[in-house]
């Protein structure tokens, strides 16, 4: 057991933060915000200058190779600063399955774009009521030279920018899971303005027809790449909201600080101050199951059951501490030219991808009965 | 970052497990139903705990000079949290808080008399902060012990003095100066043996345990029963204070009573078809236990992994705390609720779930999120050593 974070490890992270935080001075934020789509290429372009979009790249693909765990350091950091990229869609869901899933081939194809800052990839995991891409409704079949896919995926982020899309479809008796090109015919993108404030899109395919190379895998190994990307999807939302979180809560430390009422700093109350001290122990508490599931990805052990807890635990902690910000903070929170909005806009997005609180701890509940019933048989 | 016991730390848990299945004999069992000797101190108890002393458990994290093995934080906590999973009442606050200070502040006539016995599974110790008027605010504990040529006169009275009834000491804190300037400054240590004269005590039923409130009516004491300087006792106190919580929050406790309750509700058939695991209701309880224990089990190893590195960070230490005892209090709760009715059925009565454990944790629990620090305190350590917040009025 060892919680060393090593220096390697750090310094990406050092880096991470000084980039993140010279690109997301709050003038740069709002002059993002008035764009068609929030992604600010210029830090985009920095981060890949830096290596760090290739945090989880083999270094044959031009990625530096440190690994998930890293990847997952990159995300807190981003939620640190709430800086618009695209951080979880591209390099994780996308480029961490083509990495583990896809062919030699494509790999090279792919992976060395996305570190470079050249290509990007984005993925679409999720339907309506379906957060789940290994059970899809949308549908595949088998066709001369590839597959035709129909369907329709929801909130997918930098849908008209990405060159292709990592998705999966169900042909009825396997999963596919595909690459498919935005731009190719049977493909309408409906804009959808989202709690972020971002514009993503609907994707609605009808029958679009994907060449056999754009297809990653199929079958097992398919249902496999899809246990894997929501698994990862979910832990480095925890990431995410781990960085999130602790800014939101520092920014209301500090706001209570200074704000006097009755003469005196608001902090100095224990009902404020003890308001924060929980928001304190929950973001530790989401930091430690966060940690664990990404060691786990990270080592290559099943991770299943330990991202379904960072991910209940994601969900109540951006709830709470957002909440408890917002209040401390009186009227100013909610005020747009104070950075603290921004924030609880990215908390409930996260919160709401890839599985809430409530559905995932049915699914524990339920995965604790199988336990335990074939355990007592 | 590497979150998983390595195959020596398994291991040892191992290890231990096995060796405390041997420890927990019928007749310990037995004797711990005996509301006197739920708490040990009963002839069984005695000489399971001379025989891990005789088998060289006791005083594994000492240094070699005393006779320990100097074992890690992490390996520390691993035995902890098997004997604690165990059900044997071993005295942590002896072996692991006091000793050590005793150890390396007593004359050397006491610690060879008190850490040699402790080791050899022949001693225990009671603590004796607490008073009627001194709980929270420690600082402001009022018995005193004046100098009397080589002895010192102690008057006063201790209130939830655990273990007492059966204890071979009180690990005492009075006060030596009453003019302090600053309360804590004049606080010093002693070891009193619970057999002098001028000692009683009477029982204090609880919600849960029995404890006791111990009077100290001038008891002549020799100095050489004094533990540090005069007037230098708050320090003793207060580092010792991490060590005593690792001892309290362990997982394996907590897991187990998780586990027992998850086997006994697939076992268990529902009153309209099926099993009591499969009812949602059921498993929403079992999965916010679960989500929650998790955190328990990754406090624990990060506080000893932090612990074998250097100091411990306050406001992690105060968060484990807060954390952990909340929780605690919450899986009690969520755990009775699966078991509804039965739930209540105390150990031994006929239908006690579990052996009626969760019935009579619950009790125990109440104390969780006050003592060893309340909660509140807690709270303010984090706002200000967390968040850099100034201290609340």
């Amino acid at each position: 057991m060892d919680f060393t974070i090593s220096e390697e490890q750090q310094s990406a992270q050092q880096l991470a933060q000084q980039i993140l935080s010279d690109f997301t001075e709050v003038d740069k934020l709002k002059a993002i915000e008035q764009q068609q789509e929030s992604f600010d290429a210029g830090l985009w372009q920095a981060l890949a200058k830096a290596g760090l979009l290739g945090l989880d790249i083999a270094e044959d693909q031009g990625g530096i190779g440190l690994g998930f765990y890293s990847l997952t350091t990159l995300c807190e950091e981003v939620g640190r600063t709430v800086a618009p990229v695209p951080i979880i869609p591209v390099l994780v869901s996308a480029a961490g399955t083509l990495r583990r899933f896809a062919s030699d081939t494509q790999r090279d194809q792919w992976l060395p774009g996305i570190a470079s800052g050249t290509t990007l990839i984005s993925a679409a995991l999720e339907e309506y009521n379906n957060d789940d891409p290994t059970t899809p409704a949308c549908s595949a079949q088998k066709m001369e030279g590839g597959y035709s896919i129909s369907g329709t995926k929801i909130c997918v982020s930098e849908a008209t920018s990405a060159t292709r899309i990592l998705l999966s479809a169900h042909t009825g008796d396997e999963l596919v899971v595909a690459l498919v090109d935005p731009r190719a015919a049977g493909v309408t993108l409906n804009p959808q303005l989202v709690s972020t404030g971002e514009s993503r899109h609907e994707l609605v395919m009808a029958k679009v027809q994907v060449p056999t190379e754009d297809i990653i895998a199929i079958g097992s190994e398919a249902l496999a790449a899809m246990d894997w990307a929501h698994t990862a999807a979910r832990t480095a939302l925890a990431s995410m909201a781990v960085g999130l979180c602790d800014k939101m809560m520092r920014i209301t430390g500090q706001y209570t600080s200074e704000r006097e009422q009755f003469g005196r700093p608001i902090a100095t109350f224990q009902a404020v101050s003890h308001r924060l001290a929980d928001c304190f122990i929950d973001v530790e508490c989401l930091r430690l199951v966060t940690q664990q599931a990404s060691s786990l990805i990270n080592e290559g052990h099943p991770a299943k059951s330990a991202a379904q807890i960072a991910k209940i635990w994601c969900g109540n902690v951006t709830h709470r501490v957002s909440q408890a910000s917002q209040h401390c903070h009186g009227g100013t929170g909610v005020d747009r030219d104070y950075p603290l909005f921004r924030y609880c806009q990215w908390a409930r997005q996260i919160e709401l991808t890839a599985g809430s609180s409530a559905q995932l701890s049915g699914e524990l509940g339920q995965a604790i009965c199988a336990e335990y019933l074939s355990k007592v048989g | 970052m590497n979150i998983e016991l390595t195959a020596q730390q398994k291991a040892l848990q191992l290890e231990v497990r096995e060796y405390m299945k041997t420890v927990m004999t019928p007749e310990l069992l037995e004797e711990i139903k005996i509301p006197e000797f739920k708490e040990g101190g009963g002839p069984e108890f005695r000489k399971q705990y001379a025989r891990m002393g005789a088998d060289g458990w006791i005083g594994l994290s000492w240094s070699k000079e005393l006779g320990g093995k100097e074992l890690s934080h992490v390996e520390q906590y691993i035995f902890t949290d098997e004997v604690v999973r165990s059900g044997f009442a071993y005295p942590f606050l002896t072996t692991e808080s006091t000793t050590p200070v005793i150890a390396a502040n007593a004359n050397a006539e006491i610690r060879e008399e008190v850490v040699g016995g402790v080791k050899q599974g022949k001693v225990v110790i009671a603590i004796g902060y607490s008073e009627p008027n001194a709980g929270t605010d420690l600082a402001s504990l009022t018995t005193k012990a004046e100098r009397d040529g080589d002895n010192w006169v102690i008057n006063g009275q201790k209130m939830w003095t655990s273990l007492a009834n059966y204890a071979d000491y009180v690990w005492l804190a009075a006060r030596t100066d009453p003019d302090a300037t600053k309360k804590h400054k004049g606080l010093t240590m002693f070891l009193v043996p619970t057999n002098i004269e001028g000692f009683s005590l009477t029982p204090v039923n609880t919600l849960g345990v029995r404890t006791n409130a111990t009077y100290y009516s001038d008891v002549r004491l020799p100095d050489k029963y004094r533990v540090g300087e005069v007037n230098a006792g708050w320090k003793l106190i207060t580092g010792q204070l991490n060590i005593e919580r690792l001892s309290l929050f362990t997982h394996g406790q907590v897991d187990s009573l998780y586990q027992g309750v998850c086997e006994w509700a697939a076992e268990t058939a529902a009153p309209k078809g099926g099993t009591l695991i499969e009812q949602p209701w059921v498993q929403h309880n079992l999965a916010t236990v679960k989500s929650g224990l998790e955190v328990v089990k990754l406090i624990c190893w990060k506080q000893v992994w932090a612990m074998d590195q250097g100091p411990l960070n306050m406001a992690d230490a105060s968060v484990a705390k807060v954390y952990s005892s909340e929780f605690f209090v919450e899986l009690y709760r969520l755990l009775l609720e699966v078991m509804g009715q039965a739930g209540t059925i105390a150990t031994d009565s006929p239908g006690a779930v579990l052996k009626g454990k969760l019935e009579f944790r619950w009790r125990v629990g109440a104390v969780l999120t006050f003592g060893g620090g309340a909660n509140e305190v807690q709270r303010d350590i984090i706002a200000m050593a967390g968040l850099w917040m100034p201290r609340t009025r």
